[in-house]
């Protein structure tokens, strides 16, 4: 099992009148090499949910083990690995750094990782290749659409080949059409290196795309099966 | 990450962003140029005081002494009490300006009363003259015992009024009248002063007329008295101390000797040492450089607090950039490296460029006041480059210290 967690909770001002459970004991495994969609009505919770799988935010009780590790035990520094070398995050703004070319924001997380100027290039337009992108690797976020800017920052996501890509709407800034490219491009890396694959989305036909499909409500997990047991 | 990609990418944040980092910049050089240039402002004037000092002659002590009563040799009694006084006084001189007019000619150059600015002081001194005022000779000889002794019609001639007498012409050996009468060139005293005799605006170069005037002199034997000064008597004395101690023991034996050698109502005598004035005109130097360097460290905190400003503005900005750098995958230590070393950048070449700048102020700051080659104390320069670096790098820190410690969601959504 690649994904764990038991009965996870993300209360905000607990104890006060204005408590919000963002997540409110959610339970849920993922396997090595699943294409998962969490779908839910915006505030449902389905973005903190993806926050704490991502290392990015910590929950406030329950348990979650990554690859069979308790990631509550990890100090910041082993979070920062598990985030630079396991999981590749796609936001929905994107989140490039303005003042870096495309290039520069791939070759990051690589930086990051300590790996050696001479090879981080290879990798750097390996992936921008991936994403069609590495005839623009001099441009910055600024000179670029926001379809290019989102397969810049998947490339980003992927650079270091990670085995799990979170993508929080990832299309939800763009068009159908180039949403529908970046989709594709999510289902490829899926298809080819086996890369698990877990997507937050509030549209149904990119929801309709995975195999399983996980709906949250009011912070619960309300579904958790096949599209078609979801109605899509 | 190691400490050469956390250089680059440092500078790389530096390039991409040029207005904040120019801006920065700027707040760092001018406060650094403003105490720079102040501080060496207050120093130049302190400087040219002591100059000013060094060139009229330290341990100078000032004699006034006259007696109208027959029989008392003022001038005579007072330099044999000098010699008992040698363990304190190294040489006493009378130093008498002729005070009525008097005209001095070579070939067709005319020096008197019709032109103040080139009028010399003639004095009447002995051998010790140039001693007691602090002259060194830098051609020729001084006046010997023997010029004094037979009253030799020869004299020694100040910087200022040697060049305005002879021009390119070497004055040694020449002849000059004074009132009509020759008298021989022996020797030449070296300048004390720039020659500078105009004031400026702000009236800063005193010190430096005030130089140029001690360069406008003529020496003759005091045993010239009768014919040079219409023989009035000799008042007016010099003697040098030893140091400042044997300076004020030499003004209170000699004002000792002089109540006791000129009876009451007879006459007067009177020595004093300028050294107090020093003292009390050094005290005001030292209180106008602490106000001058209050002013500096008044700039300093005002480029400060731009630095600081800037720093914070954009400390939203840099703390989303630390959550997109923690989401995927930068360590803290990372972050505080590349904030660190981008602050210390910047602030260096601001430094630098500051110093430059302050360098260049007060070469002309020094060039337009004391008319001389000013350059500001090393301490000054360390101690203003470190407190603005230090201040730079304590605000550049601030965002990567403060945001690399969030969760990087929360960094995220930083607004």
């Amino acid at each position: 099992m690649l994904i764990d967690i038991r009965d996870l909770y993300k209360i905000y001002n607990e104890g006060l009148e204005s408590e919000v459970r963002a997540l409110d004991g959610v339970s849920l495994t993922i396997d090595r090499g699943e294409f998962v969609a969490i779908i839910g009505a915006s505030g449902s919770g389905k973005s903190t949910l993806m926050n704490i799988l991502g290392c990015l935010d910590i929950a406030s009780y329950g348990e979650y083990y990554l690859d069979g590790t308790d990631v509550n035990e990890k100090t910041d520094r082993e979070l920062a690995h598990l985030r630079n070398k396991e999981i590749g995050f796609i936001f929905q703004g994107y989140n490039l750094i303005p003042a870096l070319d495309a290039y520069e924001n791939v070759e990051l997380p690589l930086i990051y990782q300590g790996i050696a100027p001479g090879r981080r290039d290879g990798m750097v337009m390996e992936a921008l290749e991936k994403v069609a992108m590495a005839d623009r690797y001099h441009h910055r976020p600024s000179e670029m659409s926001g379809g290019q800017q989102q397969r810049v920052a998947i490339a980003r996501a992927i650079a270091t080949h990670p085995p799990i890509i979170m993508a929080d709407e990832p299309t939800g800034a763009l068009d159908s059409k180039t949403g529908k490219h970046v989709l594709e491009i999510l289902h490829r890396l899926h298809g080819e290196a086996g890369t698990t694959v877990i997507l937050i989305t509030h549209d149904n036909s990119i929801a309709a795309t995975a195999e399983r499909i996980v709906r949250i409500s009011d912070g619960k997990i309300i579904y958790d099966g096949t599209k078609e047991g979801a109605g899509l | 990450m190691n400490i050469s990609q956390a250089v680059k990418m440092a500078a790389k944040s530096i390039s991409s962003n040029k207005a904040r980092s120019a801006l920065t910049m700027l707040g760092i050089i001018i406060g650094l140029a403003a105490v720079i240039i102040l501080v060496s402002y207050a120093q130049g004037q302190n400087l040219a005081m002591q100059r000013y000092y060094e060139s009229m002659g330290t341990n100078k002590i000032q004699i006034q002494a006259w007696c109208w009563r027959g029989g008392v040799d003022v001038s005579t009694e007072l330099y044999n009490y000098c010699l008992t006084l040698d363990e304190y006084v190294k040489g006493v001189t009378p130093a008498q300006e002729v005070w009525s007019d008097f005209t001095i000619k070579y070939g067709v150059k005319t020096l008197g009363r019709d032109n103040y600015e080139t009028r010399p002081t003639l004095y009447l001194g002995n051998d010790q003259f140039s001693v007691c005022n602090n002259y060194a000779i830098a051609k020729g000889r001084d006046l010997s015992y023997l010029d004094i002794k037979k009253e030799n019609h020869v004299c020694v001639l100040g910087a200022a009024t040697a060049q305005d007498l002879f021009d390119m012409v070497d004055p040694i050996g020449k002849s000059i009248t004074i009132n009509g009468m020759p008298f021989l060139v022996v020797g030449l005293y070296q300048a004390k002063g720039s020659g500078q005799t105009e004031y400026n605006e702000d009236g800063s170069n005193w010190q430096e007329v005030a130089m140029t005037r001690l360069d406008r002199v003529i020496l003759t034997p005091y045993t010239l008295n009768r014919v040079l000064n219409n023989n009035q008597d000799i008042e007016q004395y010099v003697a040098k101390g030893k140091d400042s101690e044997s300076t004020k023991m030499a003004v209170a034996l000699l004002n000792n000797f002089l109540a006791g050698l000129i009876p009451e109502d007879y006459g007067y005598g009177q020595a004093y040492s300028e050294d107090q004035y020093q003292e009390s005109q050094n005290e005001a130097n030292a209180m106008q450089q602490r106000f001058l360097g209050g002013i500096a460290a008044i700039s300093l905190l005002v480029g400060g607090i731009g630095i600081m400003n800037i720093m914070l503005v954009t400390v939203t900005e840099r703390t989303r950039e630390i959550g997109i750098r923690k989401a995927i995958g930068a360590e803290r230590r990372s972050i505080v490296i590349q904030f660190l070393i981008e602050a210390a950048m910047i602030c260096g070449i601001g430094g630098i460029f500051g110093i430059g700048v302050g360098y260049l102020g007060t070469l002309v700051v020094g060039k337009l006041s004391f008319d001389t080659i000013l350059l500001p104390s090393t301490g000054i320069t360390i101690g203003a480059f470190a407190i603005s670096v230090a201040i730079g790098i304590i605000f550049g820190l601030y965002p990567a210290i403060k945001a690399s410690g969030l969760q990087p969601v929360v960094a995220l959504r930083a607004d």
